[in-house]
């Protein structure tokens, strides 16, 4: 098949950049969305044109690297998927599909759908993390952890960190992320030690970083490709409430 | 955005936690949602008080002087105007700090489909609701203009005899049932309050309480602008005389 494109084209940082349309030929439908981009590439540089950058690792949607708004949808119009997991099937010939970063202020773009996510990385460095001391492995069932709460644990663990909740928040806000990090180290018994400052340092760092305010509209739950729910943020709400109140 | 802060493993400082909470984005809407709540709490009230219209004139006159008289009355309604003060301020400050938390916009923004009407659009009823309630405050309780009967239920209903102002008044109680239809249950979420069991329930709650204010408000002026024009009799030529024990005690 054969498809418009309107991408995002940017120099770089200082760049005020713009929609720039392609026509891509000869499009399978077993094509994943990034495959499609990198048969875009191939035209562009035959041509002698600067291929369309854009973030991609694993490509099999675990690594949090890919990233693309695409028509107004964080990781395209597929439930639970990232960008890498969104085929060419689920579009038709002679669509048009508009390609843009994820934006906001704490996102800056590098180049065209590149963007700079390390102010996730400084959230987690505050206090996403436990102190574990070296020495001999514990025995793997010396914590009892209820099953559910092991889950859930989990489940808020199952975020990869690719931003697609600040980009699809209409306030660019990043709870969601935050609400998972704080999430999986509050429900588990290694993360009590430091529950409060985790709680604290982690919501300083994200509010410096510039990110916008909840107001629990729930874009983020619908576009997270890992299914994190927003009880995830009602959780960290509680822990910096409670942290707020109780520590020292 | 927050340099000047202190870190969060700083020496206890009681004060420095508090300001470093209300500055916070989660400490700022715990604010707003408390002050809701509470706001939510006053309507009910509020509109207990106004159905008692439709007992009639003597009926909500002996309630108004009854409230007036109350020595509670000043406490109340400062306690009122401070709920206000920090539900408005705070989100408006967030309201800004969301703007500038975005600086170049989406050329596409479609989203999934999690937003609602009233979530969406809640600045705008917010603005709205706080010209409706500058109004509202100015011609009921302070009974700027108007046509203006010897009690204060014909100077309400008469009020209502203006189509102008009675629609305003449903356009914008219409406004507080779609900022509600996502405020109280968005409340509760911001509170912590999350569970599969009961976050179902407080949704559909939220929901039946915004019907339940909006047109339980809405209802007044429909029944006495358009059902029930009686007490149009009682309107004067609209001289600035005063009107009676209760408008005359302000």
């Amino acid at each position: 098949m054969n498809l418009t494109l309107k991408i995002w084209r940017q120099k770089d940082a200082q760049d005020q950049g713009g929609l720039v349309e392609y026509q891509v030929e000869n499009v399978s439908t077993e094509m994943s969305f990034l495959e499609m981009l990198d048969v875009l590439n191939e035209q562009l540089v035959a041509k002698g044109q600067d291929a369309v950058a854009f973030d991609h690792d694993c490509r099999e949607g675990i690594c949090g690297m890919c990233s693309l708004m695409i028509d107004g949808q964080a990781h395209g119009p597929d439930k639970a998927a990232t960008t890498c997991q969104l085929h060419m099937r689920r579009y038709k010939d002679g669509d048009t599909i508009v390609i843009e970063p994820f934006r906001a202020k704490a996102f800056p773009v590098v180049k065209d759908l590149v963007v700079d996510r390390s102010a996730f990385d400084r959230i987690q460095q505050a206090g996403g993390f436990v102190s574990v001391n070296t020495g001999n492995a514990r025995d793997a069932n010396g914590i009892l952890i209820a099953h559910e709460t092991a889950e859930k644990a989990m489940d808020a663990a199952a975020c990869i960190g690719c931003g697609a909740c600040v980009a699809a928040c209409p306030n660019a806000s990043a709870m969601l992320f935050v609400g998972a990090k704080v999430s999986q180290y509050a429900l588990l018994p290694q993360g009590q030690p430091e529950r409060e400052k985790r709680a604290l340092s982690m919501r300083a760092a994200m509010d410096e970083e510039g990110f916008g305010h909840c107001t629990n509209e729930y874009e983020c739950e619908a576009a997270c490709p890992k299914g994190i729910k927003v009880s995830n943020i009602a959780r960290l709400n509680r822990e910096y409430l409670r942290a707020t109140i109780v520590s020292d | 955005m927050q340099a000047a802060e202190a870190p969060a493993q700083a020496a206890p400082c009681r004060s420095c936690r508090a300001v470093e909470f209300l500055e916070s984005s989660i400490g700022k809407k715990i604010m707003v949602a408390l002050a809701g709540l509470f706001l939510c709490v006053f309507l009910l009230t509020h509109l207990a008080g106004n159905l008692i219209l439709f007992l009639g004139g003597p009926a909500f006159d002996r309630y108004a002087q009854m409230l007036e008289s109350n020595p509670l009355l000043p406490l109340a309604e400062s306690g009122l105007v401070i709920l206000f003060l920090i539900h408005i301020a705070l989100a408006v400050r967030a309201r800004l700090a969301n703007m500038a938390a975005r600086p170049v916009a989406y050329q596409v923004y479609k989203g999934k489909d999690a937003r609602t009407p009233g979530s969406s659009t809640m600045a705008l009823t917010g603005t709205l609701v706080l010209v409706f309630i500058i109004i509202h405050v100015a011609t009921i309780k302070f009974q700027v203009g108007g046509a203006k009967g010897p009690d204060l239920f014909g100077h309400v209903t008469g009020w209502f005899h203006n189509p102008l102002y009675a629609g305003f008044y449903v356009v914008a109680l219409i406004g507080v049932g779609l900022h509600l239809s996502h405020g109280v249950q968005s409340a509760f979420q911001t509170l912590g309050i999350n569970h599969p069991r009961y976050t179902p329930m407080l949704k559909k709650l939220g929901a039946a309480f915004a019907i339940l204010i909006a047109l339980g408000f809405i209802s007044i002026p429909i029944y006495f602008g358009f059902f029930n024009r009686a007490p149009a009799t009682m309107q004067t030529n609209g001289s600035a005389m005063p009107i009676g024990p209760i408008g005359g005690a302000q």
